[in-house]
């Protein structure tokens, strides 16, 4: 039988996934996942390393604010030259693996629905973490023994506020966001209209940390703007940025467009600026900004603990009230045990004056966080442990089932 | 491929979810009036506005002849003397040692810094009821303050070690007025006080 008359065996005919399949495969891949994995791991500890010289505040925006695509780490104020992705950009790379590779690619069927279920933990865990990135805000909440208040300080932003002021108090508060005044330097300038204020307002020379030093004690060394015999002192930011003081030059600009003399507003003043126009007074400061906060919290009691023998102390415990339209609740808040309440987190953060001591009249401080996604990652972990609970049962009820099967047919 | 594309969308949705606003998009925010915001000091000079309106922790007698000036961020008391009107004395608050400070004078007389052996060896005399240590230098007097250094000056002060932090008397300008205003120093040192 010559060649002639074997019928060619049908080849399988060879076919290269196109560029869509392969793209699918890598983002989906398990290798994918584990070099992302390996880089946050980095990250993490590059970014504790760094944060001990540079603030954590700082690091956080260098390793992990969505603006930063590619970082290089410092240590001890030296680079290290490993550019790394961020790692926001790790965690949304992450997300589109866990889904592709997790929850699409994965093999389907009740044997794998724990593993599904897990993943689907994962991937809510990682939106609650982008979700909390973009909309989170914390600040902190002052209050003596006997006092009460309605809003808390945000952390780091400065905003400047206009008010009018009627009868000596403040009636209405125009606030521009620190978002619009971030860039306003190196000769940039920003003119902002007010609503039914009858001028605007021209701001630039934002310094995001400055104070207002008189030209008489300290003459300027880098040409800067004079207004009424004093100037910005531009100080180097601190590494706990929170303590960062803005400060900025500002113009009062007519609808003629005629524009008043330079002055300062400063995060670092005492008082406002007044301005006064037909017949009408406004004030204009530069503060953090204020959240008002739909009730009111009263310190009763505030109660310190301290090791004994020592100022260190070993427990903080507020006892407060809240009141929202006229009824009342008491609440505790104490470390680990912080009030949830109409989407804000108050945990008992400190206390003050610095150095107080038993006996001494004190304050008490809350660190105030309004997040949308507080509770997911407690949730995630709930799904997670559930699924790994599915796996683990799945498996334990087929080996079981596998067992018994072959116990009944052995001879 | 459109498992691919749904979640490149998705990417995009997010990533633009994140853009920042462009002038155009400026919004102007109101807010109510808070328990803190209390009924505001108007008409506030830029004096008030920025000097630490809190009372000295320190007190002296001013001598005659020495004009008072407010007080300010770094000086707690604040004068100026001599005809020139260039000569100055502050007192301040600081922190760091007892040496850092001696050397941070010397400094900026572009002098050798001392040793420890050498602090030990200066003048002493009792200020605000502490053992504080008697600087003199002269020479080009550079402040570091961004200024050019100016020739033919002296300065004369004592550094106080407190309990928490250093106080110093700082008395700086042209060296024959220095001279001249020395006995009005040593006058004005023995009225120091610090308010516990």
């Amino acid at each position: 039988m010559d060649s002639s008359e074997i019928s060619p065996s049908p080849e399988r005919a060879k076919t290269q996934p196109s560029i869509g399949k392969k793209i699918f495969d890598f983002l989906s891949g398990f290798h994918l996942a584990t070099a992302l994995l390996l880089i946050l791991g980095l990250l993490t500890w590059l970014a504790t390393l760094e944060q001990i010289d540079q603030g954590l505040y700082a690091t956080l925006n260098k390793y992990f604010n969505w603006k930063s695509v590619i970082i290089v780490p410092e240590i001890k104020g030296k680079m290290v030259p490993l550019p790394l992705l961020s790692g926001y950009w790790v965690g949304a790379i992450l997300l589109v693996n866990l889904i592709l590779g997790g929850v699409i690619r994965i093999r389907k069927g009740w044997k794998h629905a724990g593993n599904l279920i897990s993943h689907f933990g994962i991937i809510f865990m990682l939106i609650a973490g982008g979700v909390a990135h973009h909309f989170e805000q914390r600040g902190n909440m002052a209050i003596g023994e006997g006092e009460a208040s309605n809003a808390a300080e945000d952390y780091f932003e400065f905003v400047v506020e206009v008010s009018e002021i009627k009868e000596g108090k403040p009636e209405s508060i125009q606030v521009i966001r620190g978002n619009y005044l971030t860039d306003l330097n190196d000769g940039k300038s920003r003119t902002f209209p007010l609503g039914d204020v009858p001028f605007q307002i021209e701001i630039g020379g934002y310094l995001k940390n400055a104070v207002p030093v008189s030209e008489v004690e300290r003459a300027p060394d880098r040409k800067q703007p004079i207004a009424d015999g004093y100037y910005l002192m531009e100080k180097k930011g601190e590494v706990n940025a929170e303590n960062n003081m803005a400060a900025c030059y500002v113009r009062i600009v007519q609808k003629d467009g005629s524009k008043s003399p330079l002055f300062i507003l400063a995060g670092a003043s005492f008082h406002p600026f007044t301005y006064v126009q037909d017949g009408r007074t406004f004030t204009l400061d530069m503060r953090k900004r204020l959240w008002p906060m739909p009730f009111t919290l009263r310190l009763d009691e505030f109660t310190a603990d301290f090791h004994p023998g020592t100022m260190k102390p070993e427990k903080f415990v507020s006892e407060v009230t809240r009141i929202e339209n006229q009824h009342e609740a008491k609440v505790t808040i104490q470390m680990n045990e912080p009030m949830r309440y109409e989407g804000l987190t108050f945990f008992q953060a400190s206390y003050g004056p610095p150095g107080a001591g038993p006996g001494q009249s004190m304050y008490s401080v809350f660190e105030v966080v309004k997040n949308p996604a507080d509770q997911w990652p407690k949730y995630s972990l709930y799904i997670v442990a559930f699924g790994m609970a599915v796996t683990f049962l799945t498996k334990l009820g087929l080996y079981l089932n596998s067992s018994i099967h072959k116990s009944r047919h052995v001879p | 491929m459109k498992f691919i594309l749904g979640a490149l969308l998705a990417f995009t949705c997010f990533f633009a979810a994140a853009c920042d606003s462009s002038d155009d998009d400026f919004k102007l925010e109101t807010r109510p009036l808070a328990v803190r915001d209390a009924a505001p000091k108007l008409h506030a000079t830029s004096d008030q506005r920025f000097r630490d309106a809190k009372p000295s922790p320190v007190t002296a007698t001013t001598p005659d002849g020495w004009l008072e000036l407010p007080a300010s961020q770094f000086r707690l008391l604040n004068y100026r003397f001599g005809e020139s009107g260039l000569g100055e004395v502050w007192v301040s608050l600081s922190s760091g040692s007892l040496l850092e400070n001696v050397n941070r004078w010397l400094g900026q007389f572009e002098l050798d810094p001392l040793t420890a052996e050498q602090l030990a060896k200066l003048p002493t005399m009792t200020v605000a009821e502490h053992n504080a240590s008697w600087v003199e230098a002269s020479g080009n007097y550079a402040s570091g303050m961004g200024q050019e250094p100016k020739p033919g000056y002296s300065l004369a002060g004592v550094v106080v070690p407190l309990p928490e932090q250093i106080l110093t008397v700082k008395m700086v300008g042209p060296s024959a007025e220095v001279e001249k205003a020395m006995p009005a120093l040593r006058n004005y040192l023995s009225t120091v006080r610090v308010i516990p």
